[in-house]
């Protein structure tokens, strides 16, 4: 049984071996940009929404919204990038229903991509916001001696990530792979079911946790109080 | 459970592109789209706003104008009662003024009525007086009035002689005055007579057909009559007392 996608080798393009997982990571791309190309293609404001546009503008805001509650501020960048985990997450997480598509969050090389994406995009985001200066110093809070801890938490939330969401999708598709094999009906589609809403699950807390992290870098420390003139008395 | 770090790599740049994708064909035009809609919704809002504030600013003003209105009107409907009470007072005047001078007019009116119906009451009367009279002279002593007159006034000048010739003074001319000239035989008794009682006096004769039936005498400043008038006033006055009511009546309906 395997548990990658990545060892299975769809075809070869100038001696690269192109495996399932980053060929269904275009089909998810194509699936992705396609629709959204296809709705927004005639997007005026004096034409009045069709459901498809409406769905997607319940998304965007859906994510702008979760963003701005947990950064208190609306930054697109930060749309971009947490909108697009979500979308890709979520949209790979329910086509594990499709029968024989290996989804590409069941493999740990796309999940480790993408928690080395938020690893990287933490300190461009907080770096951007408070400079590089401003940045490094928030490793040295609340005293120099923690500067070893917060590097090991800075790399351990990325390995988290990673490990939460390849363990997450890759051992639902293990049970119900497993499950078909001992009892082939009923009990797989259960547990699909189980996977579609862990999947859900999984996407948004990826999301969550990379705006979170990202909020917090790019958070501006409050202003410190002036210090007040000692007494002369 | 192992990591290909050429897929991770791929799927790196797959993420990076997918970011770009999305941006450019999802992020960027439902985003621009709900910015241009709420841009528009809010000119809408402020059209609305101002259109509002247009419509609240005219409301207030014909609120404004209903209110000078009403005062004007209040104003206006005092005025028309004032002129309005003037007027019926000065039409009520005028109606009490023009109500006495008819009514004045309606009692002289009356009054004349009165007088040409007791005129000819009277006139009436003494012709029916003077015919019933002659009708029974004629009939029950075969005399005429103007006879019994000339007659009794004969005899009654003997009487009044002195009076007469003390009232006439100097003159010497006597007019004997009817309504309708007398025969021949009672003027020669008449003027007979009159020379027995008063010497030198002539007599002569003339008719006035506005008299009353009967004769008078006229002597200088001196006159004897011996006419129906006062006999009629009788009757008049017997009529009046005894059909007093009928004849006001009469002489109401009559004016």
């Amino acid at each position: 049984m395997e548990l990658t996608p990545d060892s299975t080798v769809v075809f070869e393009v100038w001696g690269i071996g192109i495996n399932a997982t980053i060929l269904n990571t275009w089909i998810i791309m194509a699936v992705l940009t396609g629709a959204s190309a296809l709705i927004t293609r005639n997007l005026r404001p004096d034409v009045p929404p069709n459901r498809w546009r409406t769905t997607l503008e319940v998304i965007v805001n859906g994510i702008t919204g979760q963003i701005a509650e947990i950064t208190e501020r609306r930054d697109p960048r930060i749309l971009y990038f947490a909108g697009t985990l979500f979308l890709f997450i979520v949209t790979a997480n329910l086509l594990t229903v499709v029968p024989g598509f290996d989804t590409p969050t069941s493999s740990l090389s796309t999940t480790a991509a993408l928690a080395l994406s938020v690893l990287f995009a933490v300190p461009l985001f907080g770096i951007g916001s408070r400079g590089f200066g401003g940045y490094l110093k928030t490793y040295l809070e609340p005293s120099v001696f923690m500067l070893p801890f917060n590097i090991i938490s800075e790399f351990s939330r990325g390995i988290s990530l990673a490990i939460r969401l390849y363990g997450n999708v890759m051992s639902g598709a293990v049970i119900a792979a497993i499950l078909l094999g001992v009892a082939p009906f009923f009990f797989p589609v259960v547990m699909d079911m189980l996977g579609l809403l862990t999947g859900v699950i999984q996407a948004y807390i990826f999301a969550i946790l990379a705006t979170v992290y990202i909020s917090s870098a790019t958070a501006v420390p409050p202003a410190k109080p002036p210090r007040a003139p000692k007494d002369q008395a | 459970m192992s990591v290909d770090w050429i897929t991770v790599a791929a799927q790196i740049v797959n993420f990076l592109l997918l970011i770009w994708l999305l941006k450019r064909f999802l992020y960027r035009p439902i985003l621009d789209g709900i910015e241009a809609r709420e841009a528009e919704i809010a000119a809408r809002m402020g059209e609305a706003a101002a259109i509002r504030a247009s419509a609240e600013a005219r409301e207030s003003d014909c609120k404004a104008r209903v209110a000078e209105l009403s005062s004007s009107r209040a104003a206006l409907l005092a005025a028309a009662r004032r002129d309005a009470e003037a007027e019926r007072d000065a039409l009520l005047a005028e109606t009490r003024d023009r109500l006495a001078r008819e009514q004045a007019e309606r009692e002289a009116r009356r009054a004349e009525e009165a007088a040409r119906f007791t005129a000819g009451l009277h006139r009436t009367g003494a012709e029916a007086l003077v015919a019933l009279t002659r009708k029974a002279l004629a009939d029950l002593a075969d005399e005429t009035l103007e006879r019994r007159i000339v007659l009794h006034a004969a005899a009654q000048l003997n009487a009044m002689a002195d009076d007469l010739q003390e009232a006439a003074g100097p003159a010497r001319a006597a007019v004997a005055l009817t309504r309708d000239p007398l025969p021949e035989e009672l003027q020669q008794r008449l003027r007979s007579d009159l020379a027995a009682v008063l010497e030198g006096v002539t007599l002569r004769f003339e008719t006035d057909p506005a008299l009353s039936p009967g004769l008078n005498l006229r002597l200088g400043g001196a006159q004897v009559g011996w006419t129906v008038d006062s006999y009629l006033n009788g009757l008049e006055a017997v009529l009046e007392r005894h059909a007093e009511r009928p004849l006001s009546k009469a002489i109401s309906d009559a004016a």
